[in-house]
């Protein structure tokens, strides 16, 4: 946090002193994160800040720390004259009016995480990857481990949670058509660790013979690993998903999680400056490419692109991946 | 005749009803599922129910008392999460007494500002509680950030590595170990149903739950008792907070929000009232005992998980209306 401080007042100082030299930007952009106050999105400000360190801008990184008020944050920006909002949704219901505002106001607005809003609320919305592809690779990195046969189970955060249900329909789908693998069942977490650990635990006892977990949110893969650590089935097992370094990290070095997955938000916040500079370059036009990891091909589908930013995280490159 | 009328109200009685409950659950679940006939389970179930308990003995003796606690999630939040950072920020040393007494003493502060909101104040528990829990959560948030800390220190993780027994199942070779921690539980059950039971403390508790100006009159001093349950709630709240983190190898600023309701919910189950002056150690045991039985074997009766949360509300529906026919029940008995 400290450091985060004053990595971001260095940013600050040398952006606001290299900003008197650099004539030839000078767009009015800001990116607003879901929150602030997780770790998630304070790597999305250190890639903004690596942005405009390296680029001499003075983008802007504002958002409120929990969430709850973005759209009146977002609300409050409409006065202030800016040419791009780049917003990550907290809650889209409150959010999507404040957008059609801005956009009727001129002001372009780039969404990220938003694919189910309804597209008349952003002019394009960058994707990290098509979530079908995502949800293969588990598919695929599984049953690697596997050989292809055995049982296996799934959580998912919420069972409304679009993203999840699409990363867990699409490996169903793999398994279905490349492996003998059979599903057990998808189970629902709330994303806590406990309830992952808990329900692994239970799950283990009833079906001792489960050969995969996948994971969508963060923490499923987490719990689950501690529960299959402690049972003695390290290595046995594949626990497999959606992770963060930070979290993860321990049972990636203890075997208990051969491989997790990521996007990185940093990326993903160069991502959104990036297009939002070549919409007000090109008078509205959508880029095929962008000059940032993960989303140097584009795919669209109408006003939402995507990327392919997926990281797959091991033992050996987990220190590159430190969030 | 007496006798008679004397068995039946046992076999009737609230703790026979959820035993019943409990036991009626058992048996579909053996039968769906025999894994479930395992030492396996029991096993999974102490370790499960150690955080439920514990809070729920906590919550208990604030209801007793005629008052209601839901900071605890909140306060137990900044227990866990302060000594973590100071740990990680180079500024503690790595001892489980360290942690705890940290915690602790954490505990202890919140613990003080909601018997003043309550006894001093006079604020209404349900409101003097949600404040405080918003101060401390959002304070937290406010002056420390949100990180999650995942690496225990080597002193925890030593604590983490005691277990009481591992069970190894012989036909799949898995191990079930069940942590030392199990002991916080059972130990804080005992000294709070004898304390309850045996003291002037305990007997003041439910006095001035029932009826503050009855217990005033009676020569019980009704603030101090008021710090003592608020204190005791925070406290032990903190400590299991810190047990947590040991258990899950996880400390965040919100790993326990949103338990209060569930931990309420088994206080009443167990024959707690709302209102006061009633409840035991033993009927909180069978509410937390039965939430936890339900929680976590759901799965294994293959009820879909889309129809988990409705099966846990309708236990606890079941449970409540038991309870309550039970309390007119005796009451009318009373008039006889």
């Amino acid at each position: 946090m400290k450091k985060a401080l004053v990595l971001g007042t260095v940013t600050m100082a040398a952006a606001m002193v290299m900003s008197t030299f650099a004539f030839a930007d000078d767009y009015k952009i800001a990116v607003v994160p879901k929150m602030t106050n997780i770790g998630w999105f304070q790597r999305m400000e250190e890639g903004v800040n690596e942005y405009n360190e390296e680029n001499g801008t003075d983008y802007v990184y504002r958002g409120s720390a929990e969430g709850a008020d973005q759209a009146g944050i977002v609300e409050q920006m409409l006065a202030e004259d800016w040419d791009a909002i780049c917003v990550v949704p907290f809650d889209s219901e409150s959010l999507a009016p404040v957008l059609e505002k801005a956009r009727d106001q001129g002001i372009v607005v780039i969404t990220h995480e938003a694919a189910s809003m309804d597209p008349k609320y952003f002019d394009y919305d960058i994707e990290a990857f098509v979530n079908a592809d995502y949800g293969t690779h588990f598919a695929e990195a599984i049953s690697d481990f596997t050989g292809g046969e055995g049982k296996y189970i799934q959580f998912v955060g919420s069972l409304n949670s679009v993203s999840h249900n699409e990363w867990c329909d699409a490996a169903d789908a793999y398994f279905e058509e490349n492996t003998k693998m059979e599903k057990i069942g998808r189970y629902e977490t709330g994303d806590d660790t406990t309830s992952s650990y808990n329900q692994t635990k239970e799950l283990l006892q009833a079906n001792p013979d489960i050969a995969a977990i996948e994971g969508s949110a963060s923490t499923d893969i987490v719990g689950a690993a501690q529960a299959v650590d402690e049972l003695g089935l390290s290595g046995k097992i594949a626990v497999i998903g959606t992770s963060l370094t930070s979290i993860a990290g321990d049972y990636v070095n203890k075997d208990v999680i051969q491989t997790f997955s990521v996007w990185d938000p940093a990326k993903a916040g160069q991502a959104m400056i990036e297009l939002a500079k070549y919409v007000l370059d090109n008078d509205g036009a959508a880029p095929e490419e962008l000059p940032v990891d993960g989303y140097d091909t584009l795919t669209a589908d109408n006003t939402v692109l995507y990327g392919n930013a997926r990281v797959d995280v091991t033992k050996e490159n987990m220190a590159d991946y430190d969030f | 005749m007496n006798n008679e009328r004397r068995v039946s109200l046992a076999l009737t009685s609230t703790p026979m009803i959820l035993i019943y409950v409990m036991v009626v659950f058992c048996v579909i679940a053996a039968i769906r599922q025999p894994a479930f006939l395992s030492p396996a389970t029991l096993i999974n179930l102490c370790r499960a129910g150690i955080f439920t308990m514990c809070f729920a003995i906590c919550e208990m003796v604030v209801i007793i008392s005629g008052g209601i606690d839901v900071s605890f999630p909140a306060i137990g939040c900044v227990a866990m999460y302060v000594p973590m950072y100071m740990y990680n920020n180079g500024m503690g040393v790595d001892s489980v007494f360290f942690f705890f007494g940290v915690a602790i003493l954490i505990g202890l502060a919140f613990g003080i500002l909601n018997g003043v909101l309550v006894a001093i104040l006079k604020l209404p528990p349900l409101i003097a509680t949600l404040a405080t829990s918003s101060v401390a959560s959002g304070g937290l948030i406010m002056l420390l950030g949100t990180r999650e800390f995942t690496t225990l220190p080597p002193s925890l993780d030593w604590l983490y590595s005691i277990n009481l027994l591992t069970y190894t199942d012989p036909a799949t070779g898995f191990k079930y170990p069940l942590t030392i921690l199990f002991l916080v539980p059972v130990i804080l059950c005992i000294v709070v149903a004898l304390v309850l039971r045996y003291t002037m403390l305990g007997r003041g508790l439910y006095a001035i739950g029932g009826d503050k100006n009855a217990a005033r009159v009676a020569g019980f001093n009704v603030k101090k008792l008021q710090f003592t349950a608020y204190i005791f709630c925070s406290v032990m709240a903190s400590a299991t907070a810190m047990m947590y983190t040991t258990l899950m190898h996880s400390s965040t600023t919100t790993a326990l929000m949103g338990e209060e309701m569930i931990i309420i919910a088994a206080c009443v189950v167990g024959g707690c009232r709302l209102t006061g002056g009633h409840g035991s150690v033993g009927g909180t045991i069978l509410g937390v005992l039965l939430i936890t039985l339900v929680q976590n074997n759901l799965n294994m009766l293959g009820v879909p998980t889309s129809w988990q949360i409705f099966a846990v509300g309708l236990v606890l529906l079941l449970g409540a209306v038991l309870s309550s026919i039970q309390a007119k029940r005796i009451e009318k008995l009373g008039k006889i």
